[in-house]
């Protein structure tokens, strides 16, 4: 029963005398009926107002009944699903008013530019009717309502023009008492991609009472506006959203689709967490966040008894890296944090820079300790590199020079000007001999040469993990600050 | 994390829109969903991307987006319509300084209120706020799976330290819940709308779609899903998405309780603050004070038998948190009406251990102020003042 019943025989339609949203649906079910799709494959998705009225004169088909607006959206995430889920061929019909196109415009672009499976009714009778009569976006010039006593005087919205440029497949105007209504809406819901119709009526509680119009006179309205009627655009179906996707579904999982079970993790996460190591960086800022957004990283405690381990107490080292945005800064502090977890300490990593990203300073926060860390932040820092005088500055205005005390160690490159700050001053020309790209990583391995933190074996494990073309890049940082540091080049600012 | 909580919990639907310090969450969504068989894509602004979860969330996929102050505020109207229609759907919402952009960079504990209280009527949104990325990964699980069974949407409350710090993670000690789906109704019902027994029962979802009619709505309506004016039925359906929360409330605490009987003041945290706060347990204990710690990681419903038991015998609570006015506290403190209630509250930047610390010493009273080593003259990383304020203050 109801396979391809739509209207109920026996509703009581909820409209005012003459309002032609009773038009619209029994052409609405006289064209499904006309489609013979079955009840179960629509999705019938109303918008507040008298048009939301709808839901209950459709026993058959699903209703889902939203707010002011978004009808449109909620049948776009319902057509996206068709994605993920096995093909069931549902159509979501949106049946929404001015109102609700005018607030809601961007959810009607998006799936016009999407091109989803859906079709949207837009029953445009100018003015908000449930809530008495206001004007929207669509109200023709100097058409009455009660918020425009003295006619409108903005130029309504031409949404199929607005909806052509953003390139939606089927568009239609027409009017609500045009007999080939239910046509043109079986043409909208058969077509496999986006599709509009835009139904022109009057509201008689309002509207035509006060601008003394009957139904007639909609025409002459319309006529005023330049509005076209009938089929206005009929593109070539492209492709939806929906399909597009179901294809990169397809062509990543063929191979390793696996169903989960209760209480299982995707097994093809598990394989990737036993990597000792996540993958390693590429390009500044592109991983920094990484080691805890897309993978959790195994502990290798395995270094945590070496004797060369500075770091004995529970007390977390803190370690800033500062330097120029682009010249690798966050990226060389977290091949320091994997090089830390290798040889059995906990990490964390906190980075700063400016907000346009690419220009300015690039920073580092770094705990290192042999317990968890707890608190992330740092009073004072016992170590600071800077290579750049960019990264210098930013350390003199977020107050990290202010708070060092006499025990912390700095590590600047040679170029850095400064004033005298608190604490061991080391300069090298980091630089020069290593580039400015690598020099953030050259001075961490000069300050691990004078002060073993971190055994150097546990670099190697870092370096290996790698991509090939890069690990030759690292290992010569390395290399170039661990010998500035054997030659003895230091010495006091 | 949060990324890998809800894929492994079932997300297979994913809406995002960028925002620091959320943007990470939608990346990896991005890069990751269509691998592992779902869908993950840009809508055009927040109402959207809640907007299409909720719709994938109708035709039953487990759906998620990640936002933070600026477009969760956009999405209230939606979060109040998956209340309504009974829509299981996990926002999480990484916090940052407010009001309005604020800092987009800095951390902040300033959204409790408008998490919680966003919706016509106040009724009760689970959230659940993790400290580290491992707890990321196992709240994320649980908000799925609490948003399933209740069929309600559920908030994860990080924060821009806990969701832009990188830190280790022992894959092997990740607590790994099992997986709830929502109970799904009989093949051969006639219709799937709002049909409960009891008031706190949770009625069987069908997705549209499906065999079985579905009528969902998010206006008052009766059990056939009808839109009605407030009758006896409507207002018992209005109590059932109460209800049907409250009687889980003991089920769904989580907390972390390091309880010391000696002690006569306790300190409650959540969040970031949670890290702050048992470090500077750690250090009092180590300066032979004894005090009891809790961490809350159920915000809402409120664990009150936690807390009670957390407070039993203890005679000042503290509650440290970075907002101004206390927040959490605030919500605290009707359940704490016969003790002495003391916020420790900051905005700007992380509360240091060593501000907590010398927070419950200013506090006084309850620590003889004389067994305290004196205050340094500068004290460093502390650049906000800090202050304590009774509740009610």
């Amino acid at each position: 029963m109801g396979d391809t019943t739509y209207l109920a025989a026996d509703a009581k339609l909820p409209y005012c005398r003459g309002c032609g949203h009773a038009l619209v649906v029994r052409q609405l079910s006289r064209a499904l009926e006309g489609l013979a799709l079955p009840a179960r494959s629509i999705v019938l998705t109303t918008d507040i107002g008298c048009v939301g009225l709808a839901d209950s004169l459709f026993p058959y088909v699903h209703t889902v009944h939203t707010t002011h607006g978004r009808s449109t959206a909620m049948a776009i995430g319902m057509a996206l699903a068709e994605a993920v889920l096995p093909a069931s061929g549902l159509k979501p019909i949106v049946m929404i008013g001015d109102g609700g196109a005018m607030i809601g415009l961007l959810h009607l672009v998006h799936a016009a530019q999407l091109n989803v499976d859906i079709t949207v009714l837009v029953h445009n009778n100018f003015l908000f009717g449930m809530t008495g009569g206001q004007h929207s976006a669509f109200t023709p010039l100097d058409w009455c309502t009660s918020t425009t006593p003295e006619g409108n005087r903005v130029p309504p919205l031409d949404l199929l023009a607005l909806l052509r440029a953003a390139h939606a497949g089927s568009l239609a105007r027409q009017f609500a008492t045009d007999g080939n209504l239910n046509a043109v809406i079986a043409d909208a819901v058969a077509y496999p991609g986006f599709s509009l119709v835009e139904i022109l009526e009057i509201c008689t509680g309002y509207g035509g009472l006060m601008n003394k119009s009957k139904g007639a006179a909609l025409h002459e309205v319309a006529g005023r506006q330049g509005y076209a009627i009938g089929q206005l655009e009929a593109k070539q179906p492209r492709p939806t959203f929906t399909q597009l996707y179901r294809h990169e579904i397809d062509s990543k999982t063929a191979p390793l689709l696996v169903e989960e079970g209760p209480g299982v993790v995707d097994p093809r996460v598990e394989a990737a967490t036993h990597h000792p190591l996540p993958p390693p960086p590429t390009e500044e800022g592109s991983q920094l966040h990484r080691p805890k957004e897309s993978r959790p990283t195994s502990l290798q405690h395995a270094g945590a008894a070496d004797s060369r381990l500075k770091i004995q107490d529970s007390k977390p080292m803190h370690v800033v890296i500062a330097g120029a945005a682009g010249e690798r800064v966050q990226s060389s502090a977290a091949l320091l944090c994997r090089a830390a977890l290798s040889a059995g300490l906990y990490t964390t990593q906190k980075n700063d820079n400016p907000v346009t990203q690419g220009s300015g300073f690039s920073l580092s926060e770094i705990c290192l300790g042999p317990r968890p860390i707890q608190y992330t932040g740092m009073e004072s820092a016992d170590v600071v590199i800077a290579v750049s005088q960019e990264g210098w500055n930013e350390l003199t205005t977020n107050g990290t020079l202010s708070a060092l005390t006499p025990g912390s160690l700095l590590v600047l490159d040679s170029e850095i000007e400064t004033e005298s700050p608190t604490g061991r001053v080391v300069r090298q020309p980091f630089r020069r001999d290593a580039t400015p790209k690598r020099a953030a990583l050259a001075a961490i391995a000069f300050w691990l040469e004078k002060d073993p933190v971190i055994p150097n074996a546990t670099w190697q494990s870092v370096v290996a993990a790698l991509p090939v073309e890069r690990r030759t890049d690292v290992s010569e940082a390395l290399g170039i600050g661990s010998n500035l540091a054997c030659q003895g080049g230091e010495r006091a600012a | 994390m949060v990324a890998e909580g809800a894929l492994a919990a079932g997300c297979r639907f994913f809406a995002g829109y960028p925002i620091t310090p959320a943007s990470e969450i939608y990346e990896v969504m991005m890069r990751e969903q269509a691998s592992r068989g779902g869908l993950a894509l840009s809508a055009p602004d927040e109402i959207s991307s809640l907007c299409y979860c909720v719709g994938a969330s109708l035709r039953g996929l487990k759906a998620m987006t990640a936002t933070s102050g600026p477009g969760w505020a956009l999405m209230s109207e939606t979060v109040q319509y998956a209340l309504m229609s009974e829509t299981p759907v996990v926002i999480t919402l990484v916090q940052r300084l407010g009001p309005s952009t604020g800092g987009a960079t800095h951390g902040a504990q300033g959204d409790i209120f408008l998490a919680e209280f966003c919706t016509s009527g106040g009724y009760t949104i689970p959230v659940f706020a993790p400290s580290n990325a491992a707890e990321c990964y196992e709240l994320t699980r649980q908000a799925f799976n609490w948003s399933e069974r209740l069929r309600t949407p559920v908030v994860l409350l990080s924060d821009k330290e806990v969701g832009m710090t990188s830190e280790p993670v022992d894959e092997a000690a990740l607590a790994k819940p099992a997986v709830v789906e929502r109970t799904w109704g009989d093949a051969g019902a006639s219709i799937a709308a709002y049909d409960i027994e009891r008031v706190e029962d949770v009625p069987c979802f069908g997705p549209a779609g499906g065999e079985v009619k579905v009528t969902v709505t998010g206006s008052a309506h009766d059990r056939q899903g009808r839109l009605r004016k407030p009758s006896a039925e409507v207002v018992e359906l209005l109590l059932h998405l109460q209800r049907k929360i409250e009687v889980h409330a003991a089920d769904m605490a989580m907390v972390h309780a390091d309880l010391d009987p000696e002690a006569s003041c306790l300190l409650v945290s959540y969040g970031i603050t949670a890290r702050a706060a048992r470090q500077a347990v750690g250090m009092l204990r180590k300066e032979g004070f004894p005090i009891s710690f809790l961490q809350i990681q159920t915000l809402f419903p409120v664990p009150a038998e936690a807390l009670h038991r957390a407070a039993a015998g203890i005679r000042t609570v503290f509650v440290a948190e970075e907002n101004l006015t206390g927040q959490y506290r605030a919500v605290l403190a009707p359940l704490l009406n016969d003790r002495r209630l003391l916020g420790i509250n900051k905005i700007g930047s992380m509360i240091s251990p060593t501000e907590i610390v010398r927070a419950i010493r200013r506090a006084g009273g309850t620590i003889p102020r004389g067994d305290w080593p004196s205050e340094r003259s500068s004290e460093a990383g502390v650049r906000e003042p800090l202050g304590t304020r009774k509740a009610g203050v």
